[in-house]
């Protein structure tokens, strides 16, 4: 079976500016991809080619084994997209352009009455299903974008930074959401600049810097080989004794005690080494008040990746 | 499975009336109609004259105002069709689905459509029954007079679609459209009639047809002359001699026809090849 999303290839220059440079990138079916880079990245270049936004300069892409760049009407036949923040048409109800999308997408109109009100329900806007859209916030037009790129029930999923423009609730509703629509097997591809929503959310991680493809992992993989910086605050002063059995610990590179209370250890692996660690220090009897991971392994990796001074 | 395109079509024509409707464009020009149309019913009786007796005189003083409601229907209904999409953003919407680009633009024009015979078959309509409740009876040709509106009102609007396909604001497309046929053509119309050459391929002269045909027989070109500056004993007077060009029905409406077929290719291939 083809992959859901297949770019190979691919560039996009505007002018003399080469914005995509021979990108090529592969998803497997019910994967959440999070891709990631600094603005300007090219994120929204991609997305932009992937849903009929853009035309590319050289290359092809595939949705559903079918040409985007030749075949957009098959190609985006089971996809479903928020591009940037999309307005809505003003003298419209959410109700009417739900039905308008809906229908173009070939669903009866008593599917799309159901499936009006479980999206809406889903991103909180039921109450206002019949109001106009021209007073909606931006934060409920972006919500309104992700209902009717759900709408179908899309075996594609592509968002460009889902959680731009909400307030700190609605980012963690839209990423609840997201983790959610992961139990079924529905393919994700979502572009974020924000490095804990990508680890918190995605299973693969795509590293887009300049217009070129830097890195595609998975979260898990890449947390294995970076590490994780961990920041660990006592109760009381740690002993010298103590202080050589959490060093002595599996899986601590290495320890180093920062104030009184507080130590910071390196630690090899993801969370479940996490998870060891933090058992064994326990055992050892030091009372732990706190164990808070401080950066993403992502993080690392972004940051290593990518030159500095670029945001 | 995304419907047919034809499907897809009828679906686009459904959803743009309904923004019409929402919309205030669509009230104003149908109030305009009905207040330009009344003018000529209130005004007579008003100042105490009576109405023109002649039907044929009469419908022409109803539909004076034609050329204006047809670049009204053109400019508010077709000038901002597509740069809309593009510059309010809601094409991030509409594009990313299963639909041909070419499909949008039929249901878009055809909606436009819609609305702007409406709006040229309801001024006819008010002008024809009140000529009729007037003077008793409805002058030759005019049938023939509204398919020639009709002509020139499609091909003005397939113009305001390809000036909203280049334009980068849906205001610069409203001001282009409008001020071309209000103001750039016709003076174009009055520097032939100076400097003798027929200005045949302006549409705004081509639209003539729909009132002249109205004149039986249909008028041909005529030169004359007017005097100007002092009295010719003073020995300074300037003759300037002007021609009165009338447009020919044929001619004009392939110009016409031109124009719409033209316009329509331009504006769809440049539509298909815009970005976002
Ligand atoms: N229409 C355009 N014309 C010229 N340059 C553009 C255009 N759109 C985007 N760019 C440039 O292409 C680069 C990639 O943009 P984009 O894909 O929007 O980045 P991202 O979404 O990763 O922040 C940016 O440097 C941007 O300035
Ligand atoms: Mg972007």
């Amino acid at each position: 079976m083809t992959d859901p999303i297949v770019i190979e290839r691919l560039s996009k220059e505007y002018g003399q500016y080469v914005a995509l440079n021979d990108l090529s990138l592969r998803i497997e079916k019910g994967v959440c991809v999070g891709y990631l880079g600094p603005n300007g990245a090219g994120k929204t270049t991609t997305i932009k080619i992937l849903t009929n936004l853009l035309r590319a300069t050289s290359g092809r892409a595939y949705l559903n084994g079918e040409d985007v760049i030749n075949h957009p009407k098959s190609a985006l036949d089971h996809v479903g997209a928020v591009v940037e923040t999309p307005e809505f048409y003003p003298q419209l109800t959410p109700r009417e352009c739900l039905s308008y999308i809906g229908t173009i997408r070939g669903m009866k109109s008593s599917a799309v009455a159901e499936r009006t009100h479980a999206v809406l329900e889903q991103v909180k806007l039921l109450e206002v299903v019949d109001n106009r859209t021209r007073t909606f916030s931006k934060g409920m037009k972006q919500r309104l974008a992700i209902a009717q790129a759900l709408l179908h029930e899309p075996a594609v999923l592509i968002l460009d930074e889902p959680t731009s423009g909400l307030d700190p609730r609605g980012m963690v509703e839209v990423r609840d959401m997201i983790k959610e629509l992961k139990k079924t097997d529905i393919t994700i591809l979502m572009s974020s600049h924000l490095l804990n929503e990508v680890q918190e959310v995605c299973d693969k991680v795509a590293i887009i810097d300049r217009g070129t493809l830097l890195t595609y992992d998975s979260v898990q993989h890449l947390s294995a080989t970076k590490g994780t910086t961990v920041v660990i605050n006592t109760l009381n002063p740690i002993t010298a004794a103590e202080f050589r059995a959490v060093k002595a610990l599996r899986g601590v590179r290495a320890l180093k005690r920062i104030e009184t209370l507080t130590l910071v250890a390196q630690l090899d692996g993801g969370t479940k080494e996490q998870f060891t660690v933090l058992r064994g220090i326990l055992a050892t009897g030091v009372k732990v008040t706190s164990f808070i991971p401080r950066r993403g392994a992502i993080e690392d990796v972004y940051l290593s990746l990518i030159p500095e001074g670029e945001f | 499975m995304a419907p047919s395109s034809a499907r897809q079509i009828g679906t686009v024509v459904k959803y743009e009336l309904l923004k019409y409707l929402r919309g205030r464009r669509l009230l104003a020009i149908v109030l305009l109609t009905i207040i330009i149309s009344s003018i000529f019913l209130i005004v007579p009786p008003a100042i105490g004259t009576q109405y023109e007796k002649d039907p044929k005189e009469f419908i022409g003083q109803m539909l004076g105002f034609l050329g204006i409601l047809s670049i009204l229907s053109a400019t508010f209904f077709g000038a901002d069709a597509i740069v809309s999409e593009f510059e309010s953003k809601t094409g991030f919407l509409l594009f990313p689905n299963p639909i041909r680009k070419e499909v949008i633009f039929g249901g878009k024009f055809i909606a436009s459509a819609l609305v702007s015979v409406g709006t040229i078959a309801l001024y006819y309509a008010i002008a024809i029954t009140s000529v009729r409740v007037i003077d008793g009876s409805i002058p030759a040709n005019t049938g023939l007079s509204f398919a020639y509106a009709l002509a020139y009102l499609f091909a003005i609007l397939a113009i305001s679609y390809l000036f909203s396909a280049i334009m980068s604001s849906s205001v610069y497309s409203l001001i282009l459209t409008f001020f071309s046929f209000f103001l750039i053509l016709p003076i174009v119309d009055a520097v032939g009639s100076i400097a003798k050459f027929k200005p045949w391929f302006s549409i705004t002269f081509a639209a003539g047809i729909a009132t002249y045909i109205f004149d039986i027989p249909y008028p041909t070109d005529k030169a004359f002359t007017t005097t100007t500056g002092p009295q010719a004993a003073s020995g300074a007077s300037q003759t300037l001699s002007l021609t009165q060009y009338y447009p020919e029905v044929q001619l004009s409406l392939y110009v016409m026809g031109a124009y719409f077929i033209v316009a329509l290719i331009l504006s769809v291939l440049l539509m298909r090849r815009r970005q976002m």
